[in-house]
């Protein structure tokens, strides 16, 4: 009995630790032709108050990212660039709506220092009509850009 | 607060405190829990006999105010009809001869607009089901023109198009706002005649009474919710309140811009704070409050044509709530601006604000003023 007892443990665990090892659904491919513009880019900080949760407004909130290769768009390396991204307290795969339409990425939270792969669109008008929350204002005078995709690096 | 000392010992002994005493009593309460519920209800009892006697006995001033408004033509509002759908109807400034001017119970109605000579409406339109959003009213569904009665209803375009649109001063013309910027469509050729860039224009624009600014809520200033003016000659804008706002409007002789602001708060309400009315020079100098509360947000903004009264919605929710029933209208004389409903902490905040009556109306969304007889005219 004893015995038995010990197999389903081993059994147990052994599928415990297998599903843990199931790999998750994988991201869809990073498009190729998505936005004007493709990027690796750090992102430099994350101000406070830059992103926060809200359940009845929408907003979107830029953030600085330092570019540390470009595919398309032709930003050199070390190039600073603003980047508007949609409700980003939300991941990225669920921030798409009806209103702005679809975004994705594989990011489910903004943290300094990451490394993110970004296809990018501009001007920010032409794609983006709503409440902007941006703790660099008056500090760059460039594009912002749009974030239509944006994948953990 | 003074001392409160009263001395009741006529010889050497302790003088008695009331202050003391009243220390020691809720100190010595607070130890007994059977004690602290009694007080509890207490308070609480005298809190909703204070609530009742307000309710109960409005003062005549209230009344007064109703008169004083009751032939001053008619206010459009969304509001849902008992059907369930949301209907445009228009009411006397009192709130009374409420009137259905839509009556189509397969569409949702709401964001009535009247033209500045009161005979024409501007109004959206959906089919039957679909939520009115608090945020985006003015792209939903389709715009409706219709005689300030609901006569003679007509699409302009279809779904989607002709958003946040509003009148010109001569009611000639309609501005939009649009993802690619503005554009000024003439109604009777229906030709766009200018278009120009939104600069960061992104909701509620308002063409202001003599023709040469609009001013709406903008991203271009660093806040998400900006009230800003755009000069439509030099195409310049300038910030009017970069508090979180929303909701503007222009005074009748445009020297003023009534919009809604968040009052700046250490996370009360569930980290939303409230919102009050405020006006300022659409060069943003100026600002004073018009109106504030606590327990409900001020939005929708509506100067009457004559500029001496004020339209609002007090929200329990910060969005206006027109998923639902929409929220109470409220009235109130711009002479008896900056006002408070009484509420000790706001006090601290405003202590030079006044008390004057606010005239209840009923639940609505985006109240709409005009001093013409036409929307009382038979269909």
């Amino acid at each position: 009995m004893k015995r038995w007892g010990l197999i389903a443990l081993v059994v147990v665990a052994f599928g415990g630790l297998g599903w843990l090892f199931v790999p998750g659904p994988a991201a869809p491919p990073f498009p190729a032709d998505l936005g004007s513009v493709e990027v690796v880019a750090k992102l430099v900080e994350v101000p406070p108050g830059a992103v926060f949760q809200r359940e009845l407004y929408h907003y979107a909130t830029i953030l600085r990212y330092e570019v540390v290769s470009c595919r398309r768009g032709g930003l050199t390396p070390g190039t600073l660039i603003h980047v508007a991204h949609y409700d980003p307290w939300k991941p990225r795969a669920e921030a798409g709506d009806a209103r702005v339409g679809a975004l994705g990425g594989t990011v489910r939270s903004f943290v300094a220092g990451d490394r993110h792969r970004l296809a990018l669109v501009s001007p920010l008008d032409e794609h983006y009509m709503g409440g902007l929350v941006d703790k660099y204002f008056g500090q760059h005078a460039g594009v912002t850009y749009w974030a239509l995709r944006t994948d953990a690096e | 607060m003074g001392e409160a000392n009263v001395s009741l010992s006529s010889g050497g002994g302790k003088p008695f405190s009331v202050q003391q005493f009243l220390k020691g009593f809720a100190s010595w309460c607070a130890q007994r829990p059977r004690c602290r519920a009694m007080a509890n209800r207490f308070t609480l009892l005298g809190l909703l006999g204070f609530a009742c006697l307000a309710a109960a006995a409005p003062p005549a001033e209230v009344g007064a105010l109703a008169t004083e408004v009751r032939s001053l033509g008619w206010v459009a509002y969304s509001a849902r009809s008992p059907r369930g759908d949301w209907e445009i109807y228009a009411m006397r400034p009192d709130g009374s001869d409420v009137r259905n001017l839509t009556n189509s119970p397969d569409t949702e109605d709401f964001y009535p607009l009247f033209s500045r000579d009161g005979r024409q409406l501007l109004y959206r339109s959906m089919p039957r089901g679909q939520t009115v959003s608090g945020n985006d009213y003015g792209r939903q569904g389709r715009l409706m023109l219709a005689r300030s009665n609901g006569a003679e209803a007509k699409a302009l375009g279809g779904d989607g198009e002709w958003t946040w649109a509003t009148w010109s001063p001569d009611g000639r013309q309609v501005l939009t706002l649009q993802p690619k910027g503005f554009a000024i469509v003439e109604l009777a050729t229906m030709q766009v005649i200018r278009t120009f860039p939104r600069g960061g224009f992104y909701q509620q624009p308002t063409w202001s009474p003599d023709g040469t600014a609009l001013v709406g809520v903008s991203n271009g200033f660093g806040t998400g919710w900006s009230i800003a003016r755009l000069d439509l000659a030099t195409l310049r804008a300038n910030a009017v309140s970069v508090a979180d706002c929303c909701t503007p409007d222009w005074s009748a002789s445009g020297d003023r811009v009534v919009f809604s602001r968040r009052r700046p708060h250490g996370g009360e309400n569930g980290g939303y704070g409230w919102t009050e009315l405020w006006q300022a020079q659409p060069d943003g100098q100026g600002a004073t409050l018009v109106y504030a509360e606590v327990g409900r947000h001020l939005y929708g903004g509506h100067v009457s044509p004559d500029g001496r009264h004020v339209l609002f919605t007090g929200n329990l929710r910060e969005d206006g709530d027109p998923a639902n029933q929409g929220a109470p209208m409220g009235l109130l004389r711009m002479s008896d601006t900056p006002m408070i409903a009484e509420h000790p902490p706001l006090r601290k905040v405003y202590p030079q604000a006044k008390s004057g009556p606010t005239l209840a109306l009923p639940a609505g969304h985006e109240p709409c003023w005009t001093h013409s007889p036409a929307p009382g005219l038979p269909r």
